[in-house]
């Protein structure tokens, strides 16, 4: 258990050390969901009356593009691992599957709770959503945690790509959720079947609690909804970790 | 299983799908030999490595690594094996150092930082040894990775095309480590398609579409092969074919006797290259004629 801990540390503490020397992609993570959230804002300032609640849609719609860049961005980083050959290095030099994706997994939750951060921060400018600190905290952990469980989803289908380019099929299938999310439409209007495929994306769970906390609520008035996110996170960790496997 | 071998391979087979990538292959490697995996490429170099490592599971067939099984003592192989692959395996942004740390720590040892520092004396890479990989030559990546596969002191390394796309003169630093190494017992499985550095190895095994065609020294390849061997007499030069002329030699000689009109004996061995090809296009002959394989 010890060398365990210690084998996740060390590779998170790698991971770190390569995201500090990367300046590229650390400033591509961070300003990517910025520079889009400042293009929503010019779109409901077009569309949207002056008298028009915002917030329960701005909100979500950052949530999403979190949800978004964080999967893309470790699915790709995870996939280059696999073609570069360090994967499969790791493996040999006796590094085992929970290490490599929970080394990975804290060292990416540092990026993510930067970028959950300057979000929400650019959200409550940009908007004047004029939350109180317990609901920006509140929010902060729904998205951050919304934005590991990102991460873990990129993870597990970076196992089943051989190239970077084989991520890019199941991009519409995170581009489906904003639509299965409520975030759109309601879920009770949608099809029975497709009600069925909307319990299935973190992005819906988010979006109720969002939801609940944008209209005054606190973070466990509809705990069920709160709760299922950290667990529908260890179930994805769990299946990525069983899922990574050397290639034969 | 043989029990003074390192490595030891019985009836061998690895198919993916319908592609037979070893066929049957039976080998044994001992202790501080150098023992080179020859044969062009797709000829199942890389398949028995990665099986030896525990990357690949055989199809059929027993494999031992220190009286080890790769496949359900993985991990137990993996501390006493370094592995270099054919491409080097490292990470760009970070320095040779760091890299070297990273893979050698799940398997440790004492003043670990020192032997990382050993390692890269040892490659020759001490003034570089904090730069980040992404400005090194493809030399001095390799050099890294052998530094990663022997960090740990490995009893065994497994080299996979080790000198591909490197100068002759790392050519000839890498193979002057490799003894080195050897001469303190660490065994070694090379492979290798330069029929030049094959000749360096204690044993060698040739590989053609998945079958072991030889398992020999390589002086002892040569000799099996038939030599030419010409007696001048004055100006007149006679040639005659013999093989096994290590052994043939001495009874021709004793039959010419003390000849005073013989000034000149020559010996023209066929070289390596020759005979891999000779025996590929040999398999390949077989193969095409539907032959077993």
């Amino acid at each position: 258990m010890k060398n365990t801990l210690s084998r996740i540390g060390v590779v998170a503490a790698r991971v770190l050390n390569q995201l500090r020397r990367d300046r590229r992609f650390v400033a591509i993570s961070i300003l990517f969901p910025l520079i889009i959230i400042y293009f929503i804002k010019l779109v409901f300032d077009v569309l949207a009356p002056p008298s028009f609640n915002i917030s329960p849609y701005a909100v979500p719609y950052a949530a999403f593009i979190v949800h978004f860049i964080a999967f893309i961005l470790t699915a790709i980083v995870l996939v280059r691992e696999r073609t570069a050959g360090t994967m499969a290095q790791m493996f040999v030099s006796g590094y085992q599957q929970i290490e490599i994706i929970i080394g990975y997994l804290l060292a990416y939750t540092v990026l993510a709770t930067a970028q959950s951060l300057l979000v929400l921060l650019e959200l409550n400018w940009l908007f004047n959503l004029g939350f109180s600190v317990a609901q920006f905290a509140s929010m902060y952990l729904v998205m951050w945690l919304l934005a590991v469980i990102s991460m873990a989803i990129g993870m597990l289908v970076s196992n089943f790509a051989r190239n970077e380019g084989q991520v890019f099929p199941f991009i519409p299938l995170v581009i489906l959720s904003v639509i299965l999310s409520g975030i759109i439409v309601p879920v009770e209007k949608l099809p029975d079947w497709a009600q069925v495929i909307s319990y299935l994306t973190p992005l819906f769970y988010a979006n109720e609690v969002l939801q609940e906390l944008i209209a005054g609520g606190g973070l466990l008035d509809d705990w069920v909804m709160f709760v299922i996110l950290p667990i529908y996170g260890l179930i994805v960790v769990g299946i990525a970790t069983i899922s990574l496997r050397e290639k034969d | 299983m043989n029990g003074s071998a390192s490595i030891v391979v019985q009836n061998l087979d690895k198919f993916f799908g319908k592609q037979k990538a070893l066929k049957n292959v039976d080998l044994s490697i001992h202790k501080g030999q150098i023992y080179g995996l020859l044969g062009p490429n797709g000829a199942g170099k890389t398949t028995l490595i990665r099986c030896l490592i525990g990357a690949t599971k055989p199809t059929k067939g027993k494999l031992s690594v220190l009286g080890f099984s790769p496949t359900k003592q993985k991990q137990k192989v993996r501390g006493l094996i370094g592995y270099m692959p054919q491409t080097p395996a490292l990470y760009e942004d970070l320095t040779a150092f760091e890299n070297i740390r990273f893979f050698a720590y799940p398997h440790q040892n004492e003043n670990f930082s020192e032997r990382i520092n050993e390692v890269i004396d040892f490659v020759g890479l001490t003034k570089r040894a904090h730069d980040q990989v992404f400005k090194f030559s493809g030399g001095m990546k390799q050099r890294v990775s052998l530094a990663c596969a022997m960090v740990h002191r490995p009893r065994i390394l497994l080299l996979d095309e080790p000198t591909t796309g490197i100068d002759p003169k790392l050519r000839e630093i890498f193979w002057q480590h490799f003894r080195d190494l050897t001469q303190q017992g660490t065994t070694i499985l090379v492979s290798t398609h330069q029929m030049g550095e094959a000749m360096y190895c204690d044993r060698l095994a040739i590989l053609h579409e998945g079958t072991l065609l030889a398992d020999e020294p390589p002086r002892q390849l040569l000799w099996k092969q038939q030599a030419k061997i010409k007696l001048q007499r004055g100006t007149t030069v006679a040639a005659r074919m013999v093989s096994h002329y290590p052994e043939q030699l001495p009874k021709l000689l004793h039959k010419l006797g003390l000849d005073p009109t013989i000034n000149r004996i020559e010996i023209e061995e066929q070289t390596l290259e020759a005979v891999v090809l000779g025996m590929i296009n040999e398999h390949e002959k077989h193969l095409n004629q539907g032959g077993a394989p």
